[in-house]
């Protein structure tokens, strides 16, 4: 009983760390259509960096920053010089761009990396805590703290600020809301900056869990935002939050019963993320909570 | 001269040019050395999975990122189906005839297409692409448990190819000599390679200009309207599958063959990636442009490692100054794709296109078949290479 | 033109179509409309816009299910059945948008109408066997004829998207010609054109009816058009069916007039030019 308490508690925890990522790629995509296949790219060159500054010497907090300062530069010159170009004439052709833009970055962090495990210097480290009667690690604690307090932040935002308010205008409808005056193009970089935040935060966090540290492996748990992110729903903050958790918690479940699912075969827990995805898109084609499109004819 | 007469002489042209390659193919290996045998067996594999996901993505406008997985299946179904039972790394084996077994693995591959499609009828754009990708990831999780087929994380070595008593692979004491030129094992399978594009190459031109094509591009279109038009639409995305898969396989079987031992490393996601890099860009819906993406993509690791002494960022080893080759080619066909798309998203074909209406001093101007619209990118146009004869004389 | 049509007894039936009501979300698209088309007659669907117009053919193509209803044509009911099912009974249809296929040739566009009447797969078709070949041959014939009859031979071999609009839209005529209708579907084909070319497709629409003896089904704004040729018409307000009969009658119909103007002092007459 304990240990599915502990699974379930960690389950969440990763689920929270998955809806972060899975949100930055469902904001970039519902406010310009971009579906940003350089996500997990950026969420490597961030987490690579905060890691790099860590063993520097910086404190934890400054590294994170410093590691988030550098992949927001890099989101903005992606945005700018790559995709804004592209946008305008077809959004498919930016989205395999931005597998052109991850090959790239993905090619260049793991080729530092190496076959090392970099260590991202979390304080955390492999110590526990007692909650509500259960023994977790601090770390997963922590993520679920700070991707609570993060996803408050977002939609606070998006609620109540201008530019969030745009934002949501733009994913609502492109043209009335250029028509209406919002710039477009400052949305598409704020979206990207957030997207760029949110991807380094959980990659530190992927970094501290299941794994001790940054590794190309990291790079593979990344792109498991994508399966979170369509089961929600393509172009649903509440779907991520949700299809994150769900992925979170199926991952989790999996892995800690692999004695008993042995006929599955070694590491399913890695499958099993898009096994759930492709059976609610069979229920769902869209997504648990995305819209579908009407055709008109 | 009108641009009519233009295209007329251009198409001659390219008849004459295809035939021209086709008869250098046949004359290459007594030329090359035994290296760039090896790159072009490797590529005319890449060619003709290509040529399959081209199909399915150009013609079909479904996006799929599950090409590995069904490459797999003919590479491994290849393997399973010829080789002697109760070898160590792979117990299980039907000791079948290799050609039989070429066309069970084809055949498998085409199922394994068949039973996904129902999946395409469901689900759309973008969202297939990320289904699809879970099929990626599931193929390479049973390559590596289902140890007594695939022989797990370690591989498995390929049975030869043999036909009717010829043997497609080096013969201990019997060289085979050509014209005076020693025929390995690569020489050997380079024919097999050349026929195999030829004719994958035939094929997909055929269904293009067919009835079948007409409803898969209206399919990629516009589905509604398509089905009112009376296609099933259904139907169709089943076929365009079953079709593009059992390419796939087939290249699948070449690639094994090429390998001699297969690993699931290799059918991961980065082969995926590489082949929707080869179809974009040679140009997508273009079989032409296709046939330049694979060659480009599948020797361009190969050639910086062989040259990497003369090139001054490549290095010999991880070790080294530099980076390793495999890395380097990531980064190129990286940057190609970021490069092409800024500035001539119909790819490598586009880009002839326009090399050859600039020397005959023609202006540019848009071909017949186009960037699928559901895989639109943009102003992009793909080339047909059987341009009817379009504008009337001003 | 004959009335060579691929389904033998279909010529000379009717379309009807009984209390269909279709919901989107909460918004009534249609509530229990009523259309019955007569064989070999015009039969115009009018209102104004966002009445459900479209909406009713969408769900005749087999696009749109409705909540409740049914659609009958030759003893056999369509409600339910798939929209490329529906084209195999002769159903076709001319589009709003027209849904050509800009890059491929006028050509390749009208062929795809003979989708359901030709058969050959990726075997005949990747291997060019000559079955394939004949009957390609066959009916890139039928086609040049359709196209003759609309004036548009001289220009299958060009691209779709290179043409005028109003040769456009005769190419989508075309094409739902080349289904070998027995039902006609035709959304808005004169929008956008002149009054000579606008005369020019009315007197071709009386000529398909009078050649091929099928129902057609047409939704327009012209209403000058719409008193020329049709036999009978219905108008729809809010998905409603609020008025049908022959042309003049519903000119002079109240319901309608409000419908269109509001409610206000005079009684303008519709469709005066």
């Amino acid at each position: 009983m304990e240990k599915l308490l502990q699974l379930l508690f960690s389950g969440v925890a990763l689920g929270a760390v998955y809806a972060l990522l899975a949100l930055g790629f469902v904001v970039v995509f519902k406010a310009t259509q971009v579906v940003n296949f350089a996500h997990a790219g950026l969420l490597m060159v961030g987490t690579y960096c905060t890691a790099r500054f860590s063993a520097a010497g910086r404190p934890f907090a400054v590294a994170v920053l410093l590691g988030i300062a550098v992949t927001v530069g890099l989101a903005l010159v992606i945005e700018r010089a790559f995709v804004r170009p592209v946008v305008q004439r077809s959004v498919v052709a930016v989205a395999i761009m931005t597998i052109g833009v991850d090959v790239v970055l993905q090619t260049e962090v793991t080729r530092r990396l190496g076959i090392d495990i970099l260590p991202v210097g979390d304080p955390w480290g492999s110590a526990t805590v007692e909650v509500l009667g259960i023994t977790v690690p601090q770390t997963r604690v922590a993520a679920l703290v700070v991707a609570f307090v993060v996803l408050g932040c977002f939609f606070a935002w998006a609620r109540f600020s201008d530019w969030g308010v745009a934002m949501r205008a733009s994913a609502e409808d492109h043209r009335t809301a250029e028509l209406m005056g919002v710039r477009l193009g400052r949305v598409s970089a704020i979206v990207w900056v957030i997207a760029a935040v949110l991807a380094v935060v959980a990659g530190v966090f992927l970094g501290a869990f299941p794994s001790p540290g940054v590794s190309p492996t990291t790079s593979a748990a990344a792109l498991r935002a994508f399966p979170a992110a369509i089961l929600g729903g393509l172009d649903s903050t509440g779907g991520a939050l949700a299809g994150g958790l769900l992925i979170g918690l199926a991952e989790t479940l999996t892995q800690g019963y692999q004695d008993q699912l042995s006929f599955l075969g070694q590491g399913f827990s890695a499958v099993m993320p898009y096994v759930v995805m492709v059976a609610v898109l069979l229920v769902r084609p869209t997504g648990l909570f995305g819209t579908t499109e009407a055709t008109r004819v | 001269m009108s641009e009519a007469d233009t295209l007329r002489r251009t198409l001659s042209g390219r008849q004459a040019a295809r035939l021209g390659l086709l008869a250098a193919a046949l004359v290459a290996p007594l030329y090359l050395d035994a290296f760039w045998v090896q790159v072009g067996v490797f590529a005319f594999a890449a060619m003709v999975a290509a040529l399959g996901l081209n199909l399915l993505v150009g013609e079909a406008g479904q996006l799929s990122l599950a090409h590995s997985f069904f490459i797999a299946i003919g590479a491994y179904g290849y393997t399973l189906f010829a080789s002697p039972p109760g070898e160590p790394g792979g117990e299980i084996g039907w000791d079948l005839p290799p050609l039989a077994a070429v066309a069970l693995a084809v055949a498998a591959a085409g199922v394994a297409g068949l039973l996904f499609s129902p999946i395409a009828a469901r689900v759309r754009g973008i969202y297939l692409g990320v289904a699809s990708l879970g099929l990626v990831f599931l193929g390479q999780h049973i390559l590596v448990n289902a140890e007594p087929v695939t022989g797990g994380f370690n591989g498995r070595d390929v049975p030869p190819l043999t036909v009717a008593g010829f043997s497609f692979d080096d013969v201990p004491g019997e060289t085979l000599h050509v014209l005076g030129v020693p025929f390995t094992r690569v020489e050997k399978l380079w024919y097999v390679g050349v026929v195999a594009v030829a004719l994958a190459w035939l094929f997909y031109c055929n269904v293009r200009a067919s009835r079948v094509g007409r409803a898969m591009h209206a399919v990629r279109d516009g589905e509604t309207a398509a089905a009112v038009m009376g296609v099933d639409v259904t139907r169709f995305k089943g076929a365009a599958f079953l079709v593009s898969s059992m390419l796939a396989g087939l290249g699948g079987v070449l690639l094994a063959l090429a390998f001699h031992h297969i690993v699931p490393e290799t059918f991961g996601v980065l082969l995926a990636i590489e082949y929707l890099a080869m179809i974009v860009i040679g140009g997508i819906g273009s079989p032409g442009g296709t046939l330049g993406g694979a060659l480009f993509v599948s020797s361009l690791p190969v050639v910086l490692q062989r040259y990497s002494d003369s090139l001054p960022f490549v290095a010999e080893s991880p070790t080294g100054g530099g980076v390793t080759a495999g890395v380097a080619a990531r980064f190129c066909y990286g940057a190609a794709i970021v490069g092409l798309l800024l500035v001539e998203p119909g790819g490598l074909a586009a880009l002839a296109r326009r090399v050859r209406l600039r020397v005959a001093g023609r202006p540019h101007r848009p071909a017949l078949r186009p960037t699928p619209a559901a895989i639109d990118l943009g102003d992009a146009v793909a080339i047909s290479d059987d341009v009817a004869p379009a504008t009337p004389n001003p | 033109m004959t009335a060579a049509t691929a389904n033998g007894g279909a010529a000379g039936a009717g379309l009807a179509i009984d209390g269909v009501t279709v919901r989107f979300a909460g918004v009534t698209a249609l509530d229990g409309a009523t259309v019955r088309v007569a064989p070999a007659s015009i039969h115009a669907l009018i209102g104004p816009n966002g009445a459900g117009k479209s909406t009713m053919f969408n769900v005749v193509s087999g696009v749109y299910r409705p909540e409740h209803g049914s659609v009958r044509f030759a003893g056999q009911e369509l409600v339910g059945r798939r929209p490329c099912e529906i084209a195999g009974l002769g159903v076709a249809r001319a589009f709003q948008n027209m849904a050509l296929y800009p890059h491929s040739s006028v050509e390749e566009n009208l062929l795809l109408g003979r989708h359901h009447l030709t058969r050959s797969g990726f075997v005949a078709g990747g291997l060019r066997l000559p079955s394939a070949r004949r009957e390609e041959r066959r009916h890139r014939v039928r086609v040049g004829e359709i196209a003759e009859f609309l004036g548009l031979a001289h220009l299958l071999p060009l691209p779709a998207g290179d043409l005028s609009h109003g040769d456009q839209k005769k190419v989508d005529i075309a094409r739902a010609l080349c289904v070998e209708p027995s039902v006609l579907l035709l959304d808005e084909p004169v929008a956008g054109m002149g009054a000579q070319e606008t005369h020019e497709v009315g007197r071709l629409i009386r000529d398909i009816r009078a050649g091929l003896e099928i129902p057609v089904l047409l939704v327009e704004h012209d209403m000058g058009l719409v008193m020329e040729i049709a036999d009978r018409v219905t108008v729809l307000d809010f998905g409603r069916v609020i008025a049908d009969g022959t042309p003049h009658q519903v000119q002079n119909d109240p319901d309608v007039i409000r419908a269109y103007l509001g409610t206000g002092d005079d009684h303008p007459q519709i469709g005066v030019r």
